[in-house]
């Protein structure tokens, strides 16, 4: 099914309203959101990582960390797009109102990945900051590495919304999180490589968003390889754009029936 | 030009007919009321008018476009007040109408405060909607909808839940609307709200228009003495539950 192209002026106003909301709100109820991935590092790498010899000549602690930016990147996506789009959408009747006005569902859809991959270049560049305040970072290419947290969050957001438009009830979102993010969050490489698994996890992995933009993040923050980054990106990429049409889809199936 | 012009207009969810292959005309600068017990097509109606479902089979002109195929163009000259209030719960009232502004790429020069007086809301313009009476809120929902300065609006039972005073509150901002030339289109199952603000009117069951014209005329035609009495007379006594 052909969906119509979104208009970057009406998502723009979609994404506004959510930054509208959110500088107000981060200050208090946003900001515990933000240690999340430190006290990951904290305890896995600054705790465990003392008992661990290095991964690949690499500390533990800087093994860890550059993969932590990518999943911080991955929570921040999958909680606004599953529980505040939800809550948007269904409690609120925000969007019926959004709907009503020039804005059409795929403005809408375009305007709430962009404010997704916003909050998670929020988050994953200020946990990039705490890692490169803890001297983790070793390549200069680790200033580009927000452009590529966002390029991954719009895949995690496509993913977010299918799900959240597909499924629609509040009750079924801890199998999105027990089934896929959390396990994404375990086998993606972030604490430990693959490589001394079996086989099929690599396929599965590779399946997965968050371990291609695991490839690319500990990449560039450590020392980067310049086709795995292009090829990671392309993943990313061409995941996003085969998934757009799903929530837009469903969404105003749901929404403009 | 009629503003709103529905012709063989059908809607159908699945296997339940919602709106029945309907024909009618709303008028410019009119007040229209389709009128009719729960679940007769009304909110379904309305809902093809401004955009929330798609139309099904038949046409639906809306302003002279066609509702189908330029939505977003006929958005962009309609007001619209939802039956529920769907306000956005996380911003001052103020900034709601800000954003609705937004929206339509509206300015919001000036309007934002003139809207506030009109809604008799200027001292609240800092709280949250929650903290408003259903009143108020009824009013900020027609003050919203008015940021565009619509043709036509489009409210969906607008007093409904609201307290007599508060209902006059609201009529009174209709006539308003209405004596500064703007199309009115609103459901109701308030036969004395039909009379009070209805120019014409459209009593909707089943998802057919089983009666229209003006309330002296329906009044006439069906030689009863108020409005209830046409209605009961055509919808039944049946509870629709």
């Amino acid at each position: 099914m052909r969906i119509p192209a979104p208009s970057p002026r009406m998502a723009y106003r979609v994404w506004r309203r959510d930054l509208r909301v959110f500088s107000k709100l981060w200050k208090g109820a946003l900001l515990p959101t933000f240690l999340d991935p430190v006290l990951y590092l904290l305890a896995m790498g600054f705790g465990l990582g003392t008992y661990l010899a290095s991964i690949n000549g690499i500390p533990y602690k800087d093994f860890i960390a550059s993969g932590l930016v990518a999943s911080a990147a991955m929570w921040a996506t999958a909680f606004e797009t599953t529980f505040n789009v939800y809550f948007r959408m269904n409690e609120y009747k925000l969007y019926d109102n959004v709907l009503s006005t020039p804005v059409e569902v795929e403005d809408l859809v375009a305007g709430e990945v962009a404010w997704a991959c916003t909050r998670a270049l929020i988050y994953g560049t200020v946990f990039l900051l705490i890692v490169g305040l803890f001297g983790l970072i070793h390549s200069p290419w680790a200033v580009i590495t927000p452009l590529f947290v966002v390029i991954g969050s719009a895949c995690f957001a496509a993913i977010g919304l299918s799900f959240t438009t597909i499924v629609g009830k509040v009750d079924y979102f801890t199998y999105f999180y027990t089934l896929f993010v959390t396990p994404m969050f375990l086998f993606s490489g972030i604490f430990y490589p693959l490589d001394r698994l079996p086989q099929w996890t690599h396929v599965i992995a590779w399946f997965t968003p968050l371990y291609h933009l695991v490839l690319i993040t500990r990449g560039l923050i450590l020392g980067p390889d310049a086709l795995s980054v292009l090829g990671n990106t392309l993943w990313l990429v061409a995941v996003t754009a085969a998934l757009f049409s799903v929530p837009v889809i469903y969404m105003r199936r749901r929404l403009v029936p | 030009m009629n503003a709103v012009e529905g012709r063989r207009l059908h809607k159908a969810y699945g296997d339940l007919v919602a709106v029945d292959h309907i024909d009618f005309d709303v008028r410019q600068q009119e007040c229209f009321g389709f009128l009719g017990p729960n679940g007769a097509g009304k909110t379904t109606t309305m809902k093809m008018i401004y955009g929330l479902a798609a139309v099904g089979d038949g046409d639906l002109r809306v302003l002279g476009l066609d509702a189908r195929t330029q939505r977003r163009e006929v958005k962009a000259r309609l007001g619209v007040v939802p039956q529920e209030a769907n306000l956005d719960w996380d911003l001052t009232v103020r900034e709601n109408l800000v954003q609705q502004a937004l929206y339509y790429g509206a300015s919001t020069d000036g309007r934002v405060d003139e809207l506030l007086a009109l809604a008799q809301l200027s001292q609240r313009g800092e709280s949250k909607p929650r903290e408003l009476s259903g009143g108020m809120q009824r009013r900020m929902l027609i003050a919203r909808a008015l940021i565009n300065e619509p043709e036509l609006m489009v409210l969906d039972e607008p007093t409904t839940g609201l307290d007599p005073q508060a209902r006059l509150a609201v009529w009174d901002l209709l006539d308003g609307l209405k004596s500064e030339g703007v199309t009115l289109i609103l459901t109701t199952h308030y036969m004395e709200e039909a009379e009070r603000i209805c120019d014409r009117l459209a009593i909707m069951d089943h998802g057919k228009i089983v009666a229209s014209g003006t309330p002296a005329e329906l009044l006439e035609r069906h030689e009863q003495p108020t409005l209830e009495g046409v209605f009961i007379e055509i919808t039944g006594r049946g509870l629709r539950e």
